[in-house]
């Protein structure tokens, strides 16, 4: 149990000094990375299959009980995301070493790897921290190793970018520090489940007070707007490996803060509308800035903005299919725009670029990569067969069953926005896709076939084809999917068996 | 100007050095020949450096030792110690601070992310919780009791990493940058020496 709610976090942070240390030997730290990240699949699949049915594991940290120590606490929710985001991470992680094997790439691997293995446990530990303190130095290591990863190759548009991005993300940490400064000093403790026991006893508007702030802490990196602004700035000018996992897991943990917080530690009528509220104009100005954007990227970074909306969505509704619907579309939502972001970094192998004013014809040079361009995008907007169509759906019925007009205006945003996702889509394919390919870029594509790249660009193409094939799956495995997704939002809403199993003495062997 | 050890200097009183004879200490470290980070030469901080190394040195690892149920512990012996090498880099310049240090930096990370992690993971090989801490007392012949404490071996893993962290940081935004204003000044001259200038100077070209 204390070894399996360790290795997540662990184990990464142990490849990334190996990593560091084999810094000279570039096959061995491949082989070191590749590794580690497999032991994390496996232990979050393990942690799975152990909380699939509601249960909550725990540990201890130092043998310390809780409240007093640090724990580490594993629920369907966080067991769930552990397994998504693992799979991702691996993924991309191949891609990139496809990339770096055949120098298609002008990042450093001697300092990739090790930072991506840090970025992580960051990502991990934020999933399983059982207290507020622990929450905030997951993030703080994941947002450090991000600042260092958004300069990876650095030109000036990256610099300039990883500025906004820096600043952004530090002024919203100490927001965060203050917040949790604030709530020790209301119920002199840091622990989720304490909090939680504690926080009924305080006056209804400071908890509302300490509600509003987190929101907005974990609303600044999930991108909701009116906190958006710099995403679309920032993400799409890192190099493809990072700008993928970025736009996959950085906004989704901040959401799951969100859930976390927003569910065990306060909930309410008043929060559910201002999250309403929220919800709608994310979803709209997200996609309205889409439709105008002319890069590929800036369309799939607009399109990640105005996604976290039907989210926030679910989580306003506040029923136990809102929150289900949720978690079905957090992990539809992670696979999709890490395919997404992994496809135009394919488009820019072949063109150099993912401007929309100087590409054409698309299908011509690669009908692989127009099917993989096809069917996530398919999926993010929401058409049938596809795990968009599913979380979407469950989504909506969800909030037809809550009723309210307020959530009605939802719905009727979100089916919206699925629309306008479709039109910004076949922006892309009409003007990217279609047409007589450029003479340019079917010679820079004879020349990648050609040289000794082929093979890591084949392998590079395989990669992304994985990650299409693991956004089919999560279509063809809704039936378990959702089974989970109503335990753990069950777990959540209810609040009594994480409580228990922290406070009490179940798990700490 | 790089100092390897075991070799004549060959500083001479006209470059400020000491006289030929005079009986120069056998550490090189902070020696006078080299150019400080910052602006010119101050013999009071050189001075005050040499005094003060050994001394933040010592008081870094005492921090260490006593943190565990005391104030201190790694994060702040880690900061102390590195501020001594920061200290020797502003009195002395980068090729002192390249000179001063044990390891490279990022060495120093990767061997304190292993201790720190590796002490972490310790106890679950004997079936309890991550930093499980172990203690044993014992009582040895100058200091006495002595209480050794698992997370000694951590908090020297904190202690490597912060030094570690501390010196790259000071690597990449001092010592570089003014590797490469040196680099730029010496192409400068190079350019100017190279084009003859149109209208011969009065003074003269140095």
């Amino acid at each position: 149990m204390n070894t399996l709610l360790a290795v997540p976090f662990l184990v990464p942070l142990l490849g990334a000094a190996t990593a560091l240390v084999l810094r000279r030997f570039p096959r061995a730290q491949q082989i070191v990375s590749v590794l580690t990240l497999a032991v994390v699949v496996a232990d979050a699949a393990v942690l799975l299959r152990r909380t699939a049915d509601g249960t909550v594991l725990t540990s201890q940290a130092g043998a310390w009980q809780a409240p007093l120590g640090i724990t580490i606490v594993a629920d369907p929710l966080a067991a769930l995301l552990l397994v998504v985001s693992s799979v991702v991470l691996l993924v991309v992680l191949l891609y990139a070493i496809g990339q770096d094997i055949g120098g298609l790439s002008r990042a450093m691997p001697q300092v990739f790897h090790p930072i991506y293995l840090v970025l992580t446990a960051g990502v991990c530990l934020s999933f399983l921290a059982g207290d507020l303190f622990n929450l905030f130095v997951g993030f703080e290591i994941m947002l450090t190793a991000s600042y260092a990863l958004i300069t990876q190759a650095p030109t000036r548009a990256r610099v300039r970018a990883s500025m906004i991005y820096t600043v952004v993300s530090l002024t919203s940490s100490i927001l965060f520090l203050t917040g949790i400064a604030l709530v020790y000093a209301l119920t002199g403790t840091v622990n989720l489940a304490d909090i939680a026991a504690k926080l009924g006893a305080a006056p209804e508007p400071l908890r509302m007070v300490l509600a509003l702030m987190f929101l907005v802490v974990f609303g600044i990196k999930a991108a909701i707007v009116p906190m958006h602004f710099w995403l679309p700035d920032s993400y799409p000018v890192a190099i493809t490996r990072i700008s993928a996992i970025f736009a996959a897991l950085l906004t989704k943990v901040a959401v799951y803060a969100i859930i976390r917080t927003q569910t065990l530690l306060f909930g309410g009528d008043d929060i559910s509308a201002v999250l309403l509220w929220i919800a709608i104009a994310t979803m709209v100005v997200g996609i309205l800035g889409a439709l105008v954007q002319d890069d590929i990227n800036r369309v799939m970074s607009f399109a990640l903005v105005s996604h976290i909306g039907f989210m926030i969505f679910g989580l306003g509704v506040g029923s136990v299919a809102g929150v289900a619907g949720v978690v079905v579309y957090l992990v539809h939502h992670i696979v999709v725009q890490a395919t997404l972001f992994l496809v135009n970094g394919l488009i820019r192998q072949y063109v150099g670029h993912t401007s929309l004013r100087a590409v054409r014809g698309l299908t011509t040079v690669s009908p692989t990569l127009a099917l993989f361009f096809f069917l996530p995008a398919m999926s993010l907007a929401g058409l049938p067969p596809m795990s968009g169509f599913i979380a979407k759906v469950a989504l909506f019925q969800a909030g037809v069953e809550a009723g309210g007009w307020l959530v009605h205006l939802g719905i009727a945003a979100g089916v919206l926005t699925s629309l306008l996702t479709l039109i910004a889509i076949f922006r892309i394919w009409v003007r990217g896709f279609w047409g007589t390919p450029m003479p340019d870029m079917v010679e820079a594509r004879a020349q990648l076939r050609s040289g000794a790249n082929r093979g890591a660009l084949r392998f590079m193409t395989a990669m992304t084809g994985v990650m299409v094939a693991v956004g089919v799956a999560v279509a063809v495995a809704a039936g378990p999917l959702t089974d989970i997704a109503f335990t753990a939002a069950d777990d959540l809403l209810d609040g009594t068996a994480y409580v228990e199993a922290v406070l009490g003495h179940g798990g700490a062997s | 100007m790089s100092i390897e050890p075991g070799r004549d200097t060959g500083v001479r009183p006209e470059d400020g050095g000491p006289p030929e004879n005079w009986e120069a200490p056998r550490e090189r470290w902070l020696s006078t020949a080299v150019r400080p980070a910052f602006g010119p030469r101050s013999v009071l901080l050189e001075v005050v450096a040499r005094l003060l190394i050994p001394a933040i040195l010592t008081f870094s690892v005492f921090l260490l030792v006593s943190g565990h149920d005391r104030p201190g512990g790694g994060f702040a012996g880690g900061l102390v110690a590195s501020m001594a090498y920061v200290l020797r880099y502003i009195a002395g310049g980068r090729h002192e601070l390249a000179a001063g240090i044990p390891m490279r930096p990022n060495g120093l990370l990767a061997l304190g992310l292993l201790l720190a992690c590796g002490s972490a993971a310790a106890p679950l090989l004997f079936g309890g919780p991550i930093l499980e801490v172990f203690t044993a007392t014992a009582t040895l012949p100058v200091f006495g009791k002595v209480k050794f404490a698992s997370y000694l071996v951590f908090e020297s893993g904190v202690f490597l990493i912060v030094v570690g962290l501390v010196l790259s940081v000071v690597a990449a935004l001092g010592a570089r940058m003014e590797a490469e204003e040196e680099e730029a000044k010496a192409e400068r001259l190079r350019s100017r020496a190279r084009r003859p200038r149109p209208r011969p100077a009065e003074g003269g070209n140095p």
